[in-house]
């Protein structure tokens, strides 16, 4: 006879090494690498970008980069973003292989400068045709420190939307609510860092940690699937009695949240929540049900949930979405860029960048590794070439549907993780009774205002 | 004047509402004149969740208590509880001034001052700094060290601190009738006023305030507070449980409760049953009565348990010598106090207010063990700070007025 064990464990979920690079595109950029230093990520290889040296020189990157030895001879770039652009693109050599090898690619910059708002864009194309997911967490500048910085800033960020994947952008202005009004005004600049740091190590946690439910890369894609949108993210932790509230509350306080208020838009809203050993099923429970209030019926939730014994007693949610942009702002023009091109597609993609980057023979003729590891369009867009040459003078309104293809082509995957999802959160239906709409009592991680004897299971009568 | 020793005391219960009109003798004992109660609505767990109703129960209540003592009544002792209530124990530390050496009133401001310096949440404030024990350099247990000689004062304080904003709604709440409110007090703590006789507080001993909403819980040992706080479970969630379980109403769940509930197990025949009849008194439903035992005793058993495991994180529980106290709505449920021994394995007992004289039919009920010890602590601390004092460092806290 064969007799199963029943104590046999699952291996252990190896946690997944993914090469990641988080680079610092001029000072601000700088900055918000120094403090994601200070609060430990050591998984990353962490690149500074800049065109002035002495910034360069005190940042705690271990990989620098120096940008425009011959344009700016290691000064700033003087807040003009041409001079930054020129320097990026004359150092693009160097850049390249500093990127090279990494599968997902932090860009962090302060638009609105030179050096930001000039070479980010450049990077972030470089990043992109390394082939790696390219996420920018982008500060906008105060409004006080002028129109035109704010314009300069606008314009970075309109083509880092369409370069990256995603721009998880941060307004200056609003750090003000985050801070106590007494508080020192270098709090006020350390919180967009820390606000940077923390969301650029929630995105690492979310992807590396082996998870119960696990979030991975087409997940995150398709949450921050935008075109030109906006970003929203969330990250909230607690340790209280009621953790899981209090953890969800932190999280839609977020500035980038608004509260939650632009949840309710959001097309697909990604959550995952992190415990320790401790954290149960109701709380996850409870922290999805009051989420759902805060989205729309149609919104897919893309739900993860992850137990990390380095958690201890905390819980942390992080909540990731996207708006979509209410004009699909030159959308054909995006489109072509971040297919790293196709030979058949040469001609006009080099018409597309004339559009965005005024000088675009430097990175034209960028010998594109031609395998994204994360989309699958090769084959999908290798098909269509006879076609393309023939329509040339209306491939500009072809092509975005073409390249929407290869991207509807994940849905499938995710339409049954949707259904999975249906699946592991259907509990017992757990009802409250009169307590129902109340603030729920949790101690010591259960749901007191549910019945005892349904929660211990006793069958009664 | 008789109004001056007038003390009022206002509970605002999930379940009712309740107010309590005392007045204090020349010798110091307490005589109750009245009682006036309203069943309670817009309070949940505790809290006020709909103000507009909850202040109309509340004048409801006050009317009540006027008309019965026949007094008009305009300053009022709260008590509060809900969830949010925290407590922790702090040691304050004073030098005495280099040109005396003698310790002065002054002193035990400071010190206890110096124990109130902690940081508690920017969105609470403290409700309570109880003192336990006094060191006069290093002499432990003082327990007035007024005019003893020393250098150094230290004091052990309990401290019980709650979020500001729902206290305030509680004292917001009176005041809109209008009332003065005189104070506001932590309600296992008024409650343990009259529970707890001084010899009780000294051996040790658990006062278990189960209410409607919550189940407040305050630790003596030594004659002093050690632990205290609140669960957000109570008598509410027992007529959930039974209401849900029998699929039945909760009007009905509570009445079924009250009437036929017990907490014991294995206390009646196998197989016998009740019969719930309808409205009209004809025979409806039929559900066996240790069916509703068992969900009775399951959350009552269970909420002892997690108070003890919350006692228990601290050394404390085991110097209770006195026992168990349980009192409160709750109290009232059959056989609560064979359960309470079980679970916390000591004695204990269902209690009701003990040291005062008056209506018995009032203070003989454990539904008014908070009301009535609101106007003893009131006593209390009237006579001993006259005028100012206790007034002017919790006004630092609550600004009403």
């Amino acid at each position: 006879m064969i007799q199963l064990s029943k104590n046999y464990t699952l291996p252990e979920r190896e946690e997944e090494i993914i090469p990641i690079k988080i680079v610092g595109v001029g000072g601000a950029g700088a900055n918000a690498l120094d403090r994601i230093v200070l609060d430990g990520m050591e998984k990353a290889d962490l690149i500074a970008i800049n065109t002035d040296v002495q910034s360069l020189a005190s940042s705690v990157a271990a990989h620098k980069v120096q940008l425009g030895r011959a344009v700016t001879r290691g000064l700033g770039a003087g807040g003009d973003p041409e001079v930054g652009q020129q320097a990026a693109l004359e150092s693009a050599e160097e850049i390249r292989p500093a990127l090279a090898n990494a599968r997902m690619i932090f860009i962090c910059t302060g638009l609105g400068g030179g050096t930001g708002s000039g070479a980010a864009p450049v990077v972030a194309q470089i990043a992109r045709e390394a082939g790696s997911l390219v996420i920018v967490f982008a500060t906008l500048p105060f409004s006080f420190e002028g129109k035109r910085r704010t314009a300069q800033a606008h314009a970075a960020l309109g083509r880092l939307n369409q370069i990256a994947h995603a721009v998880i952008c941060f307004e200056n202005d609003r750090m003000g609510d985050m801070v106590a009004p007494k508080a020192g005004i270098h709090q006020a600049f350390a919180m967009a860092d820390v606000t940077i740091s923390q969301s650029a190590r929630s995105i690492v946690n979310l992807i590396q940690r082996p998870g119960l439910i696990r979030i991975g890369f087409d997940d995150l894609l398709t949450a921050l699937r935008s075109e030109n949108g906006r970003c929203l993210f969330g990250f909230g932790e607690s340790d209280s009695d009621n953790r899981a509230h209090d953890a969800l509350r932190q999280a839609l306080k977020n500035p980038l949240m608004d509260k939650g208020r632009m949840l309710a838009d959001a097309a697909h809203v990604l959550v995952q929540v992190t415990g320790g050993p401790s954290m149960t099923l109701s709380e996850v429970e409870i922290l999805m049900q009051e989420l759902n209030r805060q989205v729309n019926e149609h919104t897919q939730i893309l739900f993860g949930t992850a137990v990390d014994g380095r958690m201890g007693n905390r819980l942390a949610v992080t909540i990731i979405s996207s708006l979509r942009a209410e004009i699909d702002v030159a959308s054909d023009v995006a489109a072509p860029l971040p297919v790293p091109a196709p030979i058949w597609e040469q001609p006009q993609e080099a018409a597309a960048k004339i559009d965005i980057l005024p000088q675009p023979p430097v990175l034209a003729p960028a010998p594109a590794p031609d395998l994204i590891p994360f989309e699958p369009p090769p084959p999908a867009a290798e098909l269509p070439p006879p076609i393309a040459p023939v329509e040339k003078s209306r491939s500009r309104v072809i092509m975005p549907r073409k390249k929407s293809e290869p991207e509807e082509e994940p849905k499938p995957a995710r339409q049954k993780f949707g259904q999975a999802k249906q699946e592991v959160l259907q509990f017992e239906p757990v009802t409250r009774g009169r307590f129902e709409k109340s603030e729920p009592t949790i101690i010591e991680g259960q749901d007191l205002d549910v019945p005892t004897f349904l929660r211990k299971n006793i069958r009664v009568k | 004047m008789a109004s001056n020793d007038l003390v009022v005391g206002l509970e605002i219960g999930t379940s009712k509402i309740c107010v309590v009109v005392g007045e204090g003798r020349p010798d110091g004992t307490l005589r109750i004149l009245g009682v006036g109660q309203a069943p309670s609505r817009g309070v949940r767990k505790g809290e006020i969740v709909d103000f507009e109703t909850a202040m109309k129960c509340v004048h409801e209540a006050v009317v009540d208590a006027e008309q019965k003592s026949d007094v008009m009544i305009r300053s009022i002792y709260v008590s509060v509880a809900g969830g949010h209530i925290q407590s922790f124990n702090n040691r304050g530390c004073v030098m005495v001034p280099e040109d005396r050496d003698e310790i002065d009133e002054q002193d035990i401001e400071d010190v206890k001052v110096s124990a109130r310096e902690v940081s508690i949440p920017a969105s609470n404030a403290f409700l309570h700094s109880i003192i336990q024990h006094y060191h006069v350099d290093g002499q432990d247990g003082v327990l007035n060290p007024v005019g003893m000689l020393g250098e150094k004062l230290e004091a052990d304080f309990h401290i019980i601190h709650g979020v500001r904003n729902r206290i305030q709604n509680t004292i917001r709440c009176v005041k809109e009738l209008p009332l003065e409110v005189e104070d506001v007090v932590f309600s296992a703590l008024a409650s343990a006023q009259v529970v707890l006789t001084q010899h009780q507080k000294n051996l040790g001993a658990l006062v278990v305030d189960m209410g409607g909403g919550t189940t407040d819980y305050i630790l003596y040992v030594d004659g002093a507070v050690k632990q205290s706080g609140v669960l957000g479970i109570g008598g509410d969630h027992v007529t959930n449980d039974i209401s849900m379980a029998l699929r039945i109403p909760m009007a009905r769940a509570e009445k079924l409760k009250l009437e036929e509930g017990s907490c014991v197990l294995g206390n009646c025949l196998p197989g016998e049953t009740i019969l719930l009849k309808d409205d009209s008194g004809f025979a409806g439903k039929e559900i066996e009565r240790e069916t509703l035992n068992t969900i009775i005793n399951l959350r009552v058993r269970e909420i002892f348990e997690l108070l003890k495991r919350k006692l228990e994180a601290e050394p404390f529980i085991n110097y209770i010598g006195a026992g168990v106290f349980i009192t409160g709505g709750c109290s009232l449920l059959d056989g609560i106090e064979h359960l309470a021994g079980e679970s916390f394995e000591m004695p204990a007992h269902a209690a009701h207010a003990q040291t005062i004289a008056g209506l018995t039919s009032a203070f003989e009920n454990p539904q008014f063990s908070t009301a009535i010890g609101l106007i003893k602590y009131a006593q209390a601390v009237q006579a001993e700070r006259p005028a100012r004092g206790f007034r002017r460092l919790i006004g630092k806290f609550f600004s009403y007025g």
